[in-house]
């Protein structure tokens, strides 16, 4: 039963993971759009790095505490180019040269956007496979 | 090479080909003709041939007709020159004058002859029955002729020699009586020929390339055309062609002269080019190879090509576009618009403009002012154009059609105006903005988000302890002081100051007070701002407070023996009080920020990192706090101009990102002394204050649909995709903008570009600088290179490369530069060697002559040069922050500066001696020119370093600098003496200076074989000549000229 539970958790996790990076696509994209000042657009975005970073490292830790380690390694290439960012201090949008990084950081968070559509059918795949085995069980 | 001027009326001629693609297979030839027939077309009346010709740029009749005189006359000045003697040609090597004569002419001259035909065959009958001597050169249809050719040596000869003439040239005898005896024929036609004559020289030069196989082609073509005797003729001439000695040119030369059947005389003068197969192969491949011939004997240095005359603009877009901006607010790389993305893609260099806005009009212009409060500013309702010269009015004056998106839009009631019959307004002559390129516009309220702001200067100064020995807190306080009268905006300019060291000091200068109030803070994390309301105060209320402050500031701090500097606190408290007003915002810096937020470290000087991934770190800017204050700034409308001064590491990579993204401008003097740089800093201070400057300003380049301006370069911020933020500028900015196409095809065929810039004049005014103009769009790639203004390609280049090198190696990024004058002169190449063997030859456009050495030029600048060793790396940077705000023309003195030699002028006491001349008298830039006798001035623009021969007479030197004259010249300063001597240097250093205000040239004193000093100062700097690993401009030649000879 604890397997479905955390395979739920999981799957939450990776809808926020989500969220925030549809949300930083969307500013990016109303920025493009001139409905968006640059200033807000970074500070909105930047606003949202730090905890989209901090939510996907803790999801790969709870993979891994959690013994699947498969999906924990799958999460890893991910993390390793977050963390490379921000030890190179890029991770945060540079306002005054948000325009000529514009296509730059759409393809890379379009990227991040499909790395994390893919997780997020595994988990699903997991999670209902478990909930079937724990159904079969139960009888 | 010798040819400048690539000639104007040629190329709006032939969007479709260039005479060779022409002349290789027929459909090219097909499409080339009718452009040329265009060009024929324009002068005749005739309605076929016009028919035919897609509408070129300047197709309205009457214009035409009006530009032929400003075409031609040129050309056939020149032609008269060329004639006498061989040709006479400028700087060039020994094969330029001739490819100079011939250039210009390839392509008008084929196409012209499908169509022309049959008027042209009336022209030789004009000349031998109406002109007794066709050849004197006192008729024009024969000057013109003989322009193409510059052995014209028979043309003047009369028609008879003429003949025998050619007969020596290998061209048929029978031939020219076939044609004699067509010229009866059509004489009765012949009355509109004298027009026609311009083309012809088109024609005889067609003759010359055409060798490879065009005839048969040409043939077919023009038969239809002709009258039936003519064909007749013709046919009987081609046959003819053959057996003639010189296979391949002679044919060329053959045909067309079947077709112009009246060009005899051409042909007279067609063969001795034919004789001479090199010269013909010269001229067809447009460009000349400059180095070339001698390629393995090694190079003629001298016949180099050299920018001595400065920088030339292309001519022939303003003379196509009367209507378009002066070339001083916008140039493009190439007036030649791409018509397709398969096209632009085989333009390897960047395509775009370089847009000045506030660019100073020459005395005695003026841009007209224009005020539409009444009836709002017209402006198209889809794109928001401004109404400029080339919308054009319809519906009897009741609607105008926008010319960037081709929208119909109503005239309002008040600006009404009939139209006449040719679609002018009636009222054309009061309307400065329907005939001017350039024009400033008065914007009503709908323009502004708040009101006018008064100009605002406020000064932030480093009192640190090195300020205080070098003495500039001095020289600045003075400066200020002595511009306080002329700051612009009296009565409503407003003015603060703030000093630092490791605490921030403020000053309450409220009119009422007799002598300010100082306010010192200490906490520098949370700095809190004193009397918030009195630190700006308005000049005019508080001058004698402000007054009394400059006075007593160097006073005030001659004995602090503080080393710190809180820059980061001391901006954020400036910020804090400049922010409801904007304004310029001055920063004197004389040590690295050492204290408080946006502290800076060394780093930069460890020679290791050189060559490494981690070189370009350091001239990138480290700390994220002066990008984000920079941005900060730019949002409230506040403009950085940065002061340094120190002798030691600064971190201008980093202090400069304050300028770069505000607007605003760097300026750096290392190891500031007073008594040396007192004039310096005081006139470039004077002027930053004292110039006109707009305010709050935005600014934005509109064009037509299918292309777009992606990429900007330069100090502004974006403020959206396309919109740039200035809260300050002024003559001395330029902006670069870089265009690239949307659609995969253009259909129109002409683009036009508007740069609006919306500002704030000093009187408190919301004003709109319009500048539009127009540009053909092309279909051939010959055509591009033709049109291309090196000046503008060139700023832009250096801008993209200076970008580069904040991310990429130093080496990397001059390979860059490299690469793209490579693939461009291999392109061009590509057009035309395969028709002509020009092995050994390294061939450009006309156009692109200066290209190579500008490019190498900037390879050897001061932020791209050499390694770590040879500059300093502030003097890098701050020397990329400069170029990337300069306009076209002084990045040009700059990496090119002028050499001229002075001695003579010096010593020869004759008062009349006129200065100017000797302006004009460039040396190329190489130790050869230097003779150990002569007394040389260098001036890139920033500087001049006087050069003192080894042998020079010491009753010179004696005069000039004084009985010291064998000492230090480091120590040495040129101060005006009391003789004729030195009073005719300083003339000639003013009228210098007088030429180019917007710095201040200081001079630099080096004696030859003075080592070190004069490897640093002149050496170094001479770009011509081979130094410090990098090439000469003769092995830089050879190396490209290898490059592209690879893969081709």
């Amino acid at each position: 039963m604890g397997d479905v539970f955390a395979w739920l958790l999981f799957f939450f996790i990776l809808i926020a993971l989500l969220v925030m990076i549809v949300f930083q696509l969307m500013c990016l994209a109303d920025l493009e759009f001139d409905y968006i000042n640059p200033y807000d657009s970074a500070s909105r975005i930047n606003n949202v790095v730090l905890p989209e970073f901090i939510t996907q490292g803790v999801l790969c830790f709870l993979f891994l505490v959690t013994g699947h380690w498969v999906m924990s390694l799958l999460c890893v290439p991910y993390l390793y180019y977050n963390v490379r960012l921000y030890l190179r201090r890029q991770h945060l949008i540079d306002v005054t040269e948000i325009f000529n990084l514009l296509n730059w950081e759409k393809k890379q968070r379009l990227f991040k956007l499909g790395y994390i559509i893919l997780l997020l059918f595994m988990c699903l795949f997991w999670m209902i496979f478990n909930a079937l085995e724990e159904d079969e069980h139960s009888f | 090479m010798g040819t400048e001027n690539p000639n104007p009326p040629s190329y709006p001629v032939r969007p479709a080909a260039t005479p060779f693609a022409a002349m290789q297979s027929t459909p090219p030839f097909l499409s080339s003709g009718p452009v040329a027939g265009s060009e024929s077309s324009s002068f005749r009346p005739v309605p076929p041939a016009s028919s035919q010709f897609r509408a070129p740029p300047f197709s309205s009749g009457p214009v035409v007709g009006s530009e032929v005189p400003a075409f031609r006359p040129p050309p056939s000045g020149r032609s008269n020159e060329l004639v006498g003697p061989p040709p006479s040609s400028s700087s060039s090597s020994s094969h330029g004058p001739p490819a100079a004569g011939f250039q210009r002419f390839p392509t008008p001259s084929l196409p012209s002859v499908g169509h022309a035909v049959p008027q042209r065959t009336g022209q030789p009958v004009l000349s031998p029955t109406t002109r007794p001597a066709a050849g004197t050169v006192a008729s024009p249809p024969i000057s013109l002729l003989s322009q193409p050719q510059p052995p014209s040596i028979p043309m003047g000869s009369p028609p008879p020699s003429m003949k025998t003439g050619q007969v020596n040239g290998n061209i048929p005898p029978p031939a020219h009586q076939l044609l004699s005896s067509s010229r009866p024929n059509v004489q009765p036609s012949s009355p509109p020929v004298r027009p026609s004559y311009v083309t012809t020289p088109g024609i005889s030069q067609a003759t010359i390339p055409g060798y490879v196989n065009a005839q048969p082609n040409t043939v077919a073509q023009a038969q239809p055309m002709q009258p039936a005797s003519f064909t007749l003729q013709q046919r009987g001439y081609a046959p003819g062609a053959p057996p003639t000695p010189f296979l391949a040119q002679q044919r060329s030369v053959n045909p067309p002269s079947l077709y112009s059947g009246n060009q005899m005389q051409h042909h007279v003068v067609a063969p001795p080019t034919a004789t001479s197969p090199g010269l013909a192969e010269d001229f067809s491949s447009l460009s000349l190879g400059s180095v070339p011939g001698s390629f393995n004997a090694g190079i003629d240095n001298a016949a180099l090509p050299r920018p001595l005359d400065g920088d030339v603009e292309p001519k022939s877009l303003a003379e196509m576009y009367p209507m378009n901006c002066s070339s001083r607010s916008l140039r493009l790389t190439t007036s030649g618009i791409p018509s397709s993305m398969s096209l632009a893609s085989r333009w390897h260099l960047p395509l775009g403009a370089i847009v000045c806005p506030l660019a100073e009009p020459p005395a005695g212009e003026e841009v007209p002012i224009v005020n539409f409060v009444t009836t709002g500013i017209i402006r198209c309702k889809r794109c928001r154009t401004y109404v400029n010269p080339f919308v054009s009015f319809t519906d009897n004056g009741r609607k105008w059609k926008c010319n960037i998106c081709s929208i119909l839009n109503d005239v309002p009631g008040d600006y009404f105006a009939h139209v006449d019959a040719s679609g002018r307004r009636v009222d054309l002559d009061q309307r400065p903005e329907l005939t001017q390129g350039t024009i400033e516009f008065i914007a009503p309220a709908e323009y502004m988000v708040r009101p006018p702001m008064p100009p605002l200067y406020f000064f932030l100064i480093d009192v640190s302890i090195s300020a205080v020995k070098s003495g500039m807190i001095e020289v600045m306080a003075q400066t200020i002081k002595s511009c306080l009268d002329s700051l612009p905006g009296y009565p409503r300019t407003q003015i603060g100051f703030i000093t630092y060291d490791s605490t921030i000091h403020f000053y309450n200068m409220k009119s009422s007070l007799m002598q300010p109030q100082m306010m010192v803070v200490s906490d520098l994390d949370d700095v809190f701002i004193p009397l918030p309301d009195d630190l700006l105060v308005n000049l005019s209320e508080s001058r004698n407070v402000v007054d009394a402050f400059l006075d007593s500031l160097p006073s005030m701090f001659q004995d602090n023996t503080n080393v710190e500097s809180a820059l980061g606190s001391a901006l954020k408290a400036a910020f804090t009080v400049m922010r409801q007003l904007g304004g310029k915002l001055l920063i004197f810096q004389n040590t690295l920020p050492s204290l408080g937020v946006g502290r800076l470290r060394l780093r930069g000087d460890d020679i290791r990192v050189y060559g490494t991934d981690k070189e370009p770190a350091s001239r990138a800017p480290e700390d994220p706090f002066y990008k984000q204050m920079a941005a900060d700034l730019t949002k409230y409308q506040i403009a950085v101009n940065i002061y340094a001064f120190s002798d030691k590491y600064t971190d201008i990579a980093s202090l400069g990102t304050l300028a770069k993204y505000t607007g605003g401008q760097v300026y750096y003097y290392p190891s500031f002394q007073a008594s040396i740089h007192k004039d310096k800093l005081r006139h470039e201070l004077t002027r930053d204050l004292t110039r006109e400057t707009a305010w709050e300003a935005v600014m934005r380049i509109r064009c037509s649909k299918g292309v777009r301006f992606t990429n900007y370069h330069g100090n502004f911020m974006l403020r959206s995709t396309d919109l740039l933020a200035l809260p300050a500028v002024d003559c001395d900015k330029a902006y670069a903008a870089q265009l690239s196409l949307e659609e995969t095809l253009l259909t129109m065929q002409t683009v036009y570009f508007q740069v609006a810039l919306l500002y704030t004049s000093s009187s408190g005014e919301r004003r709109i600088r319009v500048h539009t103009a127009a540009a053909p769009v092309v279909a051939d790639l010959g055509e591009m290179y033709r049109l291309a203004d090196t000046g503008a390609i060139i700023s832009l280049l250096s801008r993209l490369a200076i970008e580069k090198s904040l991310s990429h190696k130093l080496e990397d990024t001059r390979n860059a530069v490299q690469l793209r004058i490579v693939k461009t002169l291999r392109e061009y190449r590509n057009l035309y060697a395969v028709q002509h063997r020009l092995s050994g030859k390294m061939i450009y456009p006309e156009s692109l002559k200066f290209l190579p050495l500008y490019g190498l030029a900037l390879c050897k600048s001061l932020p791209l040069r050499g390694g770590y060793a040879d500059a300093q790396i502030d003097e890098r940077c701050a020397a990329g922050y400069t170029m990337m705000a300069l306009p076209v023309k002084k990045l040009l003195k700059l990496l090119y500066p002028n050499l001229v030699r002075v001695d003579y002028s010096v010593v020869n006491l004759s008062p009349q001696t006129d200065e100017s001349n000797i302006i004009r008298k460039r040396l190329p830039l190489t130790a050869d020119c230097l003779d150990t006798r002569g007394l040389y001035i260098f001036d890139d623009g920033f500087r001049f370093i006087i050069w003192f021969g080894r042998s020079i007479s010491p009753d010179v030197v004696r005069n000039l600098v004084g009985e010291d004259f064998t000492g230090d010249y480091s120590k040495v300063s040129l101060s005006p003496r009391d003789n004729e001597m030195s009073r005719k240097l300083m003339k000639i250093l003013d009228k210098f200076r007088e030429s180019d205000p917007s710095y201040y040239q200081l001079c630099h004193l080096v004696r030859q074989a003075d080592q070190p000093r004069e490897g640093f100062f002149l050496l170094g700097n001479l770009v011509d000549d081979q130094n410090g690993g990098a090439n000469s401009y003769a092995d830089w030649i050879l190396q490209l000229h290898r490059q592209i000879q690879q893969n081709t």
